[in-house]
């Protein structure tokens, strides 16, 4: 406590001399241009060059890492990669991913298996619901511009109104940093106001979207903060360089058929698809798609029907027709699947490694896939 | 609305064009005070009633005072009532818990109710300015203030609104009055002022608070270097938060053409716990010097007065921090502290024989010993801290060296400061390299969540 009282400041003194700081950093005009400089350079090409440092050389049937599936700057340079060695890229949730089979069993490698090359490239992610599939393509799959695509619909997004995101009370569902963040507004989403926009700004500045890849991958999806807490001795850097994990070469589950998990039949409540936000969000994937060139042919299914109560398959029939309705109409390619064979699904919408050489059987015997092949061969 | 988040960001990039158009013209201060009100309302649009109250209350308290002959009762008055709105708002829940406690302890079972408010956000610190204008006036220090809008921006203006400075009439409404002179190098000064704020908070404090939170929500479970070294960590955690907060406000405020005083003058570098507190939290030690100490005598009735005055003014201090215990006990090991050092700081051995390094070390060591009692969530807790220091054994504490590194670089940094080497910290690049390490670092390492300052609770 101070001892005496300070002397009095003129009332009329408008700009008081105050100390600036307790410290030096104190730049210039030229200074600022300088560290802005500086510091662009660091934002534009640390992302540029670390590619040069981790090695990212995706082999046959390769998959994202199940645990970076929310690592889009890798999704983005698997894009780039994939773009530049296959003719056609295979987009979609865990059913083309492979949740249930091993990355030599998934749609994709027997799609090349029949193709006699690597045609096509397993893009799915785990938990790509339509609106994050829109937000992915929209910011981080720019290479797939004028690419072929088959791309898959996946009609359990919009089965009940949780799963179309349509409730009211709170939930987590899967990347919310890929849906829309203000608008339209998505009920279940109560993310604060400064979250989203720092959302908005990791799309926009892809040093951002490298950073958390570095978290992912290198700090346990931590921050570095709280990654020395658990590791209080270790040298961040070190940990670095240990380069990318290696791809899982298991199933992500147990592959056994849906009648041997004990799973009861199921009645789902679906969203009408004139009402549904997943269903908006995959026509705007799709648009999105188009509008960059690409050509598209749309995947609607599979679905384990033998699942599904009697109420509810003709439910889930009706939405078929209106979906293949809609496709026709705005001439997209597209292949509605009949049922597999009960036991060839693992639950409702994932088949097992017969499911998929048998859909990818069908895909070839159908002609718009074929004619959609021969173009894609002919680009 | 933090100033470390993306909406501030947006809500600046709104208001400083405006400001900047209007600032030659009339609506610069209802611009001023339409951004303090979103900024402040943006966490309760409640909270804004009391500011407004806060404010009418102090203005028409001044009128009256130059209208009317009873300047000492409208006074009075406002000051009851500020007190009054501080008391309720802050205190209502402590004071009910000591009541409800003495009544058990007199066998009774009559239990008052609580009282189930919300905290307003910085309301010590807008109340503390309030009081200042009118108590400054009644003193004859300054003039009225006769534009309400004015006066009303004096309270509310954003920048240091929630956790200060605490800005005195005399400093801040002459500036309110006068156009803004906004130099080229008032915005450079107010972008350096705020980047290092922005990493004393994101990178610093937050990251200190990860350890500090874990050891601290269960000091039961850890062993004395682990209790030492969080309780090192939360001094200088509450350090960065705080002074990062200030100068996160002081730099904002600079852009607008607004100079807010210093609040923190690196205190770790004190060497008497006098000179502490004319480093730590500026605005705070010289209202309280102003407005308690000084009224209460000061040093001007001799020795015994004098150490009395400043006891009871550093137990109201620390009541100021938080309504518990453990806050008052904190203001009173402070108190301790001055009263057994005070003639010890004034004697030539002291000043010239011990090595000012020794003396530094002393008062950093005083004063983090004192932060256990700050930081503790119960007097039983800091009890307990205080007793695992002196007698849990040794284990491995785990603090992360990182952390430990980047402390010890802000310490150095600020040892060079205070001496001849300072000039190798005003080099340009330096001075660049420095900006430009703190926002990769920021930009790259920091984690996603967003951490309120500390001082917003007081």
């Amino acid at each position: 406590m101070q001892q005496t009282r300070p002397t009095q400041q003129e009332s009329a003194l408008t700009v008081p001399a105050i100390p600036y700081g307790s410290h030096e950093v104190r730049l210039s005009g030229r200074q600022w241009l300088a560290a802005a400089a500086l510091i662009l350079c660091v934002l534009v090409f640390a992302p540029v060059a670390w590619e040069r440092i981790e090695e990212f050389e995706p082999g046959a049937d390769y998959r994202m890492p199940y645990g970076l599936s929310s690592d889009y700057w890798l999704f983005d340079r698997y894009c780039r990669f994939a773009a530049s060695r296959c003719d056609t890229l295979v987009l979609g949730d865990s059913v083309i991913w492979g949740q249930y089979v091993r990355p030599d069993q998934t749609l994709t490698h027997h799609l090349n298996d029949l193709a006699g090359r690597s045609r096509f490239a397993n893009m799915g992610v785990d938990g790509l619901h339509p609106a994050a599939l829109a937000g992915l393509i929209d910011y981080y799959g720019r290479a797939i511009s004028g690419k072929n695509v088959l791309l898959h619909c996946n009609v359990l997004w919009m089965s009940s109104t949780r799963h179309d995101l349509q409730t009211d009370k709170e939930f987590h569902f899967n990347h919310p940093r890929l849906v829309p963040q203000f608008v339209p507004r998505i009920p279940c989403y109560r993310e604060s106001y400064a979250d989203r926009l720092g959302i908005l700004v990791e799309r926009t500045v892809p040093f951002f979207a490298w950073a958390n890849h570095l978290r992912l991958v290198y700090f346990d999806r931590k921050s570095v903060p709280a990654w020395t807490l658990e590791h209080p001795y270790g040298n961040p850097a070190k940990g670095i360089g240990r380069g990318l994990p290696a791809p899982e070469g298991s199933a992500r589950q147990e592959p056994f058929p849906w009648t041997d998990r004990g799973v009861a039949r199921q009645s789902f409540p679906w969203v009408p698809l004139d009402a549904s936000f997943q269903w908006r969000s995959f026509r705007r994937a799709l648009a999105m798609l188009r509008g960059r060139g690409s050509r598209v042919f749309v995947l609607v299914g599979p679905f384990n029907e033998h699942m599904l109560e009697q109420e509810s398959l003709q439910t889930y029939a009706a939405r078929k027709a209106e979906i293949a309705a809609w496709l026709r109409e705005q001439q997209v390619a597209h292949y509605v699947p009949p049922a597999l064979p009960s036991q060839y699904c693992a639950d409702a919408s994932h088949p097992l490694d017969e499911g998929y050489a048998m859909l990818a059987a069908q895909l070839f015997e159908c002609d718009s896939f074929i004619e959609f092949l021969d173009r894609a061969s002919t680009q | 609305m933090l100033f470390h988040t993306w909406t501030f960001v947006l809500f600046f990039l709104i208001v400083y064009p405006v400001h900047l158009a209007l600032k030659r013209t009339r609506l610069k201060l209802p611009w001023l005070l339409l951004a303090s009100y979103v900024f402040y309302g943006w966490w309760n649009p409640l909270y804004l009633f009391l500011i407004a109250y806060t404010t009418l209350v102090n203005y028409v308290a001044v009128i009256l005072m130059e209208k009317t002959s009873g300047r000492k009762l409208w006074l009075a008055l406002s000051i009851i009532n500020s007190l009054g709105l501080l008391g309720f708002f802050k205190y209502g829940a402590f004071v009910t818990d000591n009541l409800n406690a003495l009544l058990a302890l007199l066998g009774t079972s009559y239990h008052l109710p609580a009282p189930g408010v919300i905290f307003p956000v910085g309301i010590s610190f807008f109340t503390f300015q309030a009081m200042s204008y009118t108590i400054d006036y009644y003193r004859g220090q300054i003039e009225r203030e006769r534009s309400l809008i004015r006066f009303a921006t004096f309270v509310a203006l954003f920048p240091r609104l929630v956790a200060g400075p605490i800005e005195r009439a005399k400093n801040l409404l002459p500036q309110l009055r006068a156009t803004p002179g906004i130099a080229r190098q008032d915005v450079t000064d107010g972008l350096s002022l705020f980047i290092v704020g922005l990493f004393k908070k994101v990178a610093l404090a937050d990251y200190l608070g990860i350890y500090v939170d874990k050891v601290y929500d269960a000091p039961g479970e850890f062993s004395a270097p682990a209790l030492v070294l969080a309780t090192f960590a939360f001094g200088w955690q509450i350090y960065f938060d705080f002074s990062g907060y200030t100068d996160m406000a002081r730099g904002v405020a600079r852009m607008m053409g607004f100079r807010l005083m210093l609040n923190f003058n690196n205190p770790y570098l004190a060497t008497g716990l006098g000179d502490f507190w004319r480093r730590w939290h500026v605005s705070l030690s010289t209202w309280f010097r102003d407005y308690v100490y000084i009224p209460l005598g000061g040093n001007r009735r001799g020795r015994f007065s004098t150490y009395v005055n400043m006891c009871l003014t550093m137990v109201i201090s620390g009541l100021w921090h938080g309504a518990a215990w453990t806050f008052v006990i904190w203001g009173a090991l402070h108190a301790l502290g001055r009263v057994l050092t005070r003639g010890l700081e004034r004697s030539a051995f002291y000043k010239e024989r011990v090595p000012k390094f020794a003396k530094q070390l002393l008062v950093f060591a005083f004063v983090t010993f004192a932060w256990v009692f700050f930081r503790a969530r119960s007097f039983g807790d800091a009890r307990l801290i205080v007793t695992r220091i002196l007698t849990a054994g040794w284990a491995d504490p785990a603090f992360p060296l990182l952390a430990l590194g980047l402390v010890l670089a802000v310490w150095c940094y600020q040892f060079v400061y205070e001496s001849a080497g300072r000039r190798v910290l005003a080099l340009a690049p330096v001075r660049v390299a420095v900006v430009v390490l703190m926002a990769v670092y920021l930009a790259a390492f920091t984690g996603t969540g967003v951490q309120a300052f500390i001082y917003f609770q007081f």
